[in-house]
This record gives C-alpha cells, structure tokens and sequence, in this order.
C-alpha cells in the first residue's frame, strides 16, 4: 500500500517562470497545489512551443511541462475584491510559494508580514532573480541575467564565440530546486513546532554552484576559469577525446580517462570494421598502446612533453574521426559502452524521446489530455519512491478550478476571472 | 548557532565524486549529521583533484585535505574512513546504516552490489532509512552499467544538443552541468518528501534517482515539443522566443579582470526596446522599421544583435549594467568568479558564500545553501574534514564500539 509523501499539504502558487517548477515537484510529490493566475495567465502561459494553437493559454508545451499535478485559480490581484480572495485562499494553506518582483505582493495585502501575522505557522517561499534583500534585490531579472551574474555563462562557449547560456532557463529552475527544499525544509519545522517562517531563494545565488571548480578556482589561486570551448579542460588535442561527428549527429568520446576500456578496445572495434588504417603499424602501434590514463595526467602537467609526437596524435585522431563518421551515434554509444568505451552519445529530442533506457524504465507518462481530445506523453518525475512515489497528472487549464476552489471562499457569482 | 532544521538527522553518506556528495552537502549546511564514508581502498577523485591550495611560495599544496573540488563539496561533514571491500567493513557499514535516518550513495549499480548495500539488505538493517541511490542511468533497465559521470552525461541528456551556438557542433557548456545542482538539488527534495512521509507513517523507504531522468526532468520542454509535436528543436546561441534583442553583448575589456579581460553583459528586451536604444544612445534605431516591433526585430536578428554590440562596446560592464537596470531593462554582467567573490556587492550583503578556517588549506570560501529560512537559518558547522578524521569519533559515539574493537578494526586494516 503506497500513499503520498505531500499528502494532506496544501500550497497557494503564486508563480511563473522562476517558481512553477518548484511548485511542480511539490504537486506530484503529493501536494495540492492551487496556482493562482491572472487573466489570460502570466508569461509562461504565453511561451512557446504551443500544441497545435498557438497563442492558446491552455496549449503552451513550456507551460505544462513545468505545472504539471496542479490546479488553477484566476483571480485579479489588482482588484480589492481579488486581494481579498487571493488572501483568504493563502490562508487556507501550509505553504504559499511566489515569484513576483519583491514588493509586488506585499503591495496587494499578500505579503509575507501580513500573511504570516494571520497564519503563523505559514511557510511563505519566494523565488526571484536576486532574492528579497540586498543592493540587487530590485534589479529587472529574466533567465539569462540570472546566468550571466551567478556564473555559469561565463565558462561557456568558445572563446571567439560570445559566452552562452545552458538551455532550459536553468537559472530560473535552480531556484525553483532550491525553493522547493526550502520549503519542505520550513514545512517540516512548521509540522513540528507550528512555527512558519519564510523562504528567500535567490535565482543567482541558487545557479552558482554550478560554476564547478572555478569559484574555489579563484578563491585558493586568484585564477579565474573562462570559457575554453571544446578543448575543455585540456591543453591538447588528443585521439578519442571529445565531440565526434557520426553519420546522423554525434558523440563525445573520453576513452582516456580513468574509467572503461582503454585505446587499444577502440583500435579492436577499429580493426573489426577494417578502419584501423596503419594503427598496427610503429609508431602508432606503440603510441596507440599508451594513450591511458597516465598519459592524460602527463599531457594535463605539462603539455609540451607530447609536442614531439603531435603529428602522431594527429594522425590517429584522422584515423578515430574517420572510424566515427561511419556509424549512427547512436551505434557509436550503445555499441561503444557495451565495449566499455567511454562514449556518450550527444542527443537530440529524439534520441530522448527513443531513448532505450528511458524507454525500458517507462520514463514517459501518457496523460490524456481530454479537452483537446488527445493523450500526450510527459517526462516523468524526476525520481522514484518506492513508497510515496511522484506522480504525473494532467496540468491545468487556466482557471479550470475556480468553481472548486473559490466557492467555499465566497467568492459568489464573481468567483474567478477568465 | 540558531537552530538548523535538520538538526537530529542522521546521515550515512556513502558517496563519492559531485552529484552524491553535494547532497550530504545540502543536508550538513542544513544541519543533519552527515557521516561521510571514505576509503584508501578507493578514494574519492576529487580528493586529488584542483584546484589545491597554495603555499606561501605559490607552489601548489599536497596531499588528500586541500582540494577545493572536494572540500566544496563535503563541508560539515564527519570523514570516516571504511574499506568496504571487506566483509567486516561491510558490517561497519550497516552499524551505521543502523544508528542513520538517512543513506546516500551515487555509486554504480555494480559497486553497490558488490558491496552488498542493496536496498533489501538495508531495509533488513534499519527499516526506517530512507536510502537514496543516485547512479547516472539508475539501478535498473538496460544501460544501468554504462559508465560515465558528468562530462558524459551533459551530452546523453542533450545539454550540449541544446546549448550553445549553432554553427558551433555540440560542444557542451564548459563543466559536468548537472552534477552541481540539478541531481544534488533533485535528490534532497525527495528525501525531505520521504522524511515527512516517515513522520507521518513510520515507514523508511528506497528512493532511486537515475540522474539521466533527474536532468531530463529539467529539459523538459525540448523533449515534450518532439514527444507531443514531432518538432525538433536545436541550439540557438542566447536567442529567445519571447525577447529580442536578448544576448550577451561585448563591453570595454577590463585589464583588472585576471586571465578573463573580455567583459560581457547580457540584456534582453521586448516592449523596453526604445529605453534600451535611449541607454545606448541611439534613440532612431526605436524607430527604424527592421527594428520598430518585435517581430521586426526576430526577423532582423542578425543585424540587430551586430548593431547592439557595437554600442555596448565602448561601455565599462558595469556601467552599462546600471544604466539599463536604472530603466528597468533586465541586464546582468557575465560576472566571473572573481566577480563574484570579490566586488559583486550584493552576494557579499547576502552572504551566500561561508568562509570557513580549514587546517590545512587555511580560510576558504564555500558555497552555502541557496534557501535562506528566516528562522532556522543553514549553515556549515565546520570545514570539510580532513580524510578519515572522524573515525574514532564515529566508531566510538555513534556506533558504540569500544577502544579495543577500535584498534582491532585498526589493525585488520578496516578503517583505512
């Protein structure tokens, strides 16, 4: 008998971009998450992709993926009547989550102060781009901002290239990752001792730790990483070792590094489909035999040791290149990990959407989709419990749950706008 | 030291490399006990990994306490040191499995079999842990052996596919991404789940988390677009559908900015496109009709974005940064560590970084816990240990055993 980890947890979501995948983790972990929108729904709903309509608040693909398992209110925060409605809902539950500029919902009566002095035991989570206190703290915000000042745009790219940001407003979802702890962290308290409190999650703050080893980097050596492209982290090119381009995409080799199988596998496979050139052959063979580990920690302490041998290194590289270029990536992968080669396989959409693992653990959940007269397959939960397991449902369309949730709050013939 | 949140949890963290560690890391800042389990019979990487401290001459310090990479990763903790290639090793292991509300791990499917810590066996042990396992493609299914770690997986979950510039090919985003936040962050949200789920029924449980599911997870609407329309998106640099221009522009260098002279800011508009043509002195590209409306602009991309870079260039960052967030326009430095570290004032206000005084590597900053609760606030109770020196301590008052069953496991070459 399994139950839900949330269960019985009610939480009021005031969120767009920055929150709504806080608040979806929350809503299939169980919770009952009522999102709270304006007319017409705020930017999310209006983003791109659109199934088939677009334009269409209840059709937005970036908008489901993100608020899946939830229910939705419209409610006019700007009217007297909507403020009003909008607070009794708030209260009515454990958690509100948010993430308006700052001052924005404290200017409609829905701020943490005047929430929390009714509710004491209101755990109240905000989730911006710079958090609720500092020099910063009013600064306009979109994802990339939030990329750029917490640095991860920084060591990314080519260094001819304009530094990038990393697809999926990952900015925007580490806050919402870190919102979504903060808030089972102060529910947790508030279940124990009924004390609330609130939760400041700043977007740039939360996207740091993704700088890897740079910020340590400076801090221990007064060295600042920068963006290196595809060479990475190595000083030289060096055979099977980064992006290759296969028939239809590509794959990433590292058949140097500390795990797997070392060169000589790869020369095998080679050689199975005759393309292992003249690699059997001095000096290559030798050469060949030693690209390890060792060599790798050779090459990173000091580059100019393999000067000697660069055309060498070259020409086997030609020789990898050219073996690549004649399977699929996705052969180059599955064939290639089978062998213990260290090969990943760079995907696409579809070679997610195809993808053997995800297909045999049944990743993908079917949802119908019934207004639209339809099933569609979502990602699912981003994690199993055997015992409270997440779950997927349907997200909502725009104020599909007015009649449901604003009654009870006497919201009469008015209840909810569309 | 206000009381932290998690204070009273115990955690058996027997992890290694990123993804694990940094989610004992989360729960240490927040205040469970985290025992960290470590061997010389199979050390963790980052223990000899850069950036090490330095010595006064420069020279870089030696040795397995002053990595950066994994001090960053293991503040708080307690270091235990266990050879769990043995079979009283493994019994170690369960007596702290045992006395633990919580396992965490990230090893394969095959370093967890061999190692005899499968759920089943835990759940004999202790039938409230909650134990999360966190390998790159999950316990189960039929690449569960495929090796691998972040360089690895940023490709396979299609990171690198969809970041980036597009005449570039797919050369990820400059760090193992997902490791940092995304699986760390992921799998302490479903161990609080499964915490409250414990103090509502008592029942421990097994959460799995494959990190290729966690990271899809994220990416979401790239792979709902092909799932639900057959549409394949790519990479498309630092464009957006909703905004243009919305990029990373080049700013004047800055000499004091070391080894990273080239300074960018990144900016985007839709409605705010005259306040950005008036802050970058150009008031009549508002009016040029490539330009005039949004979709104007999408369809003049190219020469919108060269245009906009050659006004920013002239500007200091910094400068230009202020000028645009004076007019409400959403613009941010590409701000380097240093940056970061040492002149952004409002990260300092906030206090996001702790610095901390460790043995060996000196004063160090550390990344904190980016939820900051009002009333039980995070924070690192110490520096990230020194390998294995906790041992005794954990043998002694959280397992129970005596000196002389210390000594013995000592010398049997257990607690190495």
């Amino acid at each position: 008998m399994t139950g839900k980890a949330l269960e019985g947890l009610r939480i009021i979501e005031f969120c767009d971009e920055i929150g709504s995948y806080g608040g979806k983790l929350l809503a299939d972990l169980g919770a009952e998450v009522i999102k709270v929108e304006p007319a017409g729904g705020r930017l999310q709903r209006k983003t791109p992709p659109f199934y088939r309509d677009p334009g269409n608040p209840d059709t937005s693909i970036a908008f489901w993926v993100h608020n899946t398992s939830k229910k939705s209110v419209t409610i006019d925060l700007d009217s007297e009547e909507g403020q009003r409605l909008a607070r009794a809902l708030a209260l009515t539950a454990d958690a509100v989550l948010e993430d308006y500029p700052p001052g924005y919902l404290s200017a409609r009566g829905l701020g943490y102060e005047a929430l929390s002095t009714l509710k004491p035991s209101l755990v109240y989570t905000s989730m911006t781009g710079f958090g609720q206190t500092g020099p910063h703290s009013r600064y306009a915000y979109i994802d990339m901002v939030g990329q750029a000042m917490g640095g991860i745009m920084t060591l990314a790219g080519d260094p001819d290239d304009p530094p990038h940001t990393i697809y999926g407003n990952q900015a925007n979802i580490s806050a919402s990752l870190n919102g979504a702890i903060g808030t089972l962290l102060g529910v947790l308290h508030a279940e124990a001792t009924g004390e609330g409190q609130s939760v400041d999650v700043s977007a740039q703050d939360a996207v740091s730790m993704s700088m890897e080893t740079a910020m340590m980097t400076w801090d221990m050596q007064k060295r600042n990483r920068t963006r290196t492209g595809a060479r990475g982290m190595i000083p030289v090119s060096i055979p099977a070792f980064g992006v290759y381009k296969a028939t239809d995409g590509y794959c990433i080799l590292y058949v140097t590094a500390p795990a797997g199988a070392d060169f000589p596998a790869l020369v095998d496979w080679m050689r199975e489909k005759g393309m292992e050139g003249d690699l059997d052959e001095e000096p290559y063979r030798t050469i060949s035999s030693e690209l390890n580990m060792r060599f790798l920690t050779q090459v990173m302490a000091d580059p100019s040791s393999v000067e000697t041998i660069a055309p060498q290194l070259k020409h086997i590289n030609d020789l990898v290149e050219a073996f690549c270029a004649t399977l699929s990536a996705r052969e180059l992968y599955e064939e290639g990990q089978r062998r213990l080669l260290l090969v990943g396989i760079c995907s696409t959409p579809k070679d997610l959407a195809e993808n053997t693992q995800l297909r045999a653990r049944e990743w993908y959940q079917a949802l119908a989709m019934e207004f639209l007269d339809t099933t569609l397959e979502f990602p699912g939960p981003p994690y199993r419990l055997s015992e409270s397991p997440a779950a997927i449902s349907r997200p909502p369309r725009l104020g599909e749950h007015n009649g449901e949730v604003l009654a009870g709050l006497g919201a009469g013939e008015q209840g909810g706008i569309r | 030291m206000t009381k932290r949140p998690l204070e009273g949890v115990r955690v058996a963290d027997f992890s290694w490399f990123g993804a694990g560690p940094i989610a004992g890391n989360i729960l240490s800042f927040y205040g469970a006990e985290v025992v960290r389990v470590e061997s010389m019979a199979k050390l963790d990487g980052l223990r000899a990994g850069q950036p090490a401290a330095l010595n006064p001459d420069g020279s870089f310090k030696t040795g397995y306490n002053v990595s950066g990479y994994f001090n960053n990763f293991n503040a708080g903790k307690l270091s235990m040191q266990l050879n769990l290639n043995t079979e009283k090793g493994q019994e170690i292991g369960y007596r702290l499995i045992e006395k633990s509300d919580m396992f965490l791990t990230n090893f394969t499917p095959r370093v967890i079999e061999k190692w005899n810590l499968d759920y089943e066996k835990l759940a004999t042990v202790n039938p409230r842990i909650i134990a999360a396992y966190a390998p790159m493609q999950g316990m189960w299914g039929p690449h569960k052996d495929f090796l691998g770690f972040g360089a690895v997986l940023t490709p396979v979950v299609g990171i690198s596919e969809m970041s980036g510039h597009p005449h570039q090919p797919p050369i990820g985003v400059g760090t193992n991404y997902p490791d940092y936040v995304i699986n760390p962050t992921h799998t302490v949200t479903a161990m609080l789940a499964a915490l409250r789920y414990r103090n509502r029924t008592g029942k421990g449980q097994c959460i799995e988390l494959a990190q290729v599911e966690s990271v899809v997870s994220v990416l979401g609407t790239a792979v709902a677009d092909y799932l639900m329309t057959g549409h394949q998106q790519t990479r498309t640099g630092n464009r957006h559908p909703n905004m243009a221009p919305h990029g990373a522009f080049r700013c004047a260098d800055d000499e004091t900015s070391i080894g990273s002279t080239d300074r960018w800011v990144a900016l985007g508009v839709r409605e705010l496109w005259p306040a950005l043509c008036d802050v970058l002195r150009h008031p009549e590209a508002a009016t040029d009709p490539r330009f005039v409306t949004f979709e104007a602009r999408k369809a003049n991309e190219d020469a919108l974005e060269a245009l906009v870079g050659e006004w920013t260039r002239a500007w200091r960052a910094e400068d230009l940064m202020e000028a645009l967030q004076a007019r409400g326009i959403p613009a941010g430095v590409v701000q380097n560590p240093q940056d970061i570290l040492d002149k952004d004032p409002h990260v300092a206000q906030r206090g996001y970084y702790q610095y901390l005084d460790h043995p060996e590597t000196g004063r160090a900053a550390y990344d904190g816990g980016a939820a900051l609760l009002e009333k039980t606030p995070g924070a690192f109770a110490a520096p990230a240990p020194l390998l294995g020196e906790h041992t005794f301590e954990v043998c002694d008052r959280i397992l129970g055993l005596t000196a002389d069953e210390i000594a013995d496991l000592m010398a049997e070459e257990i607690l190495i």
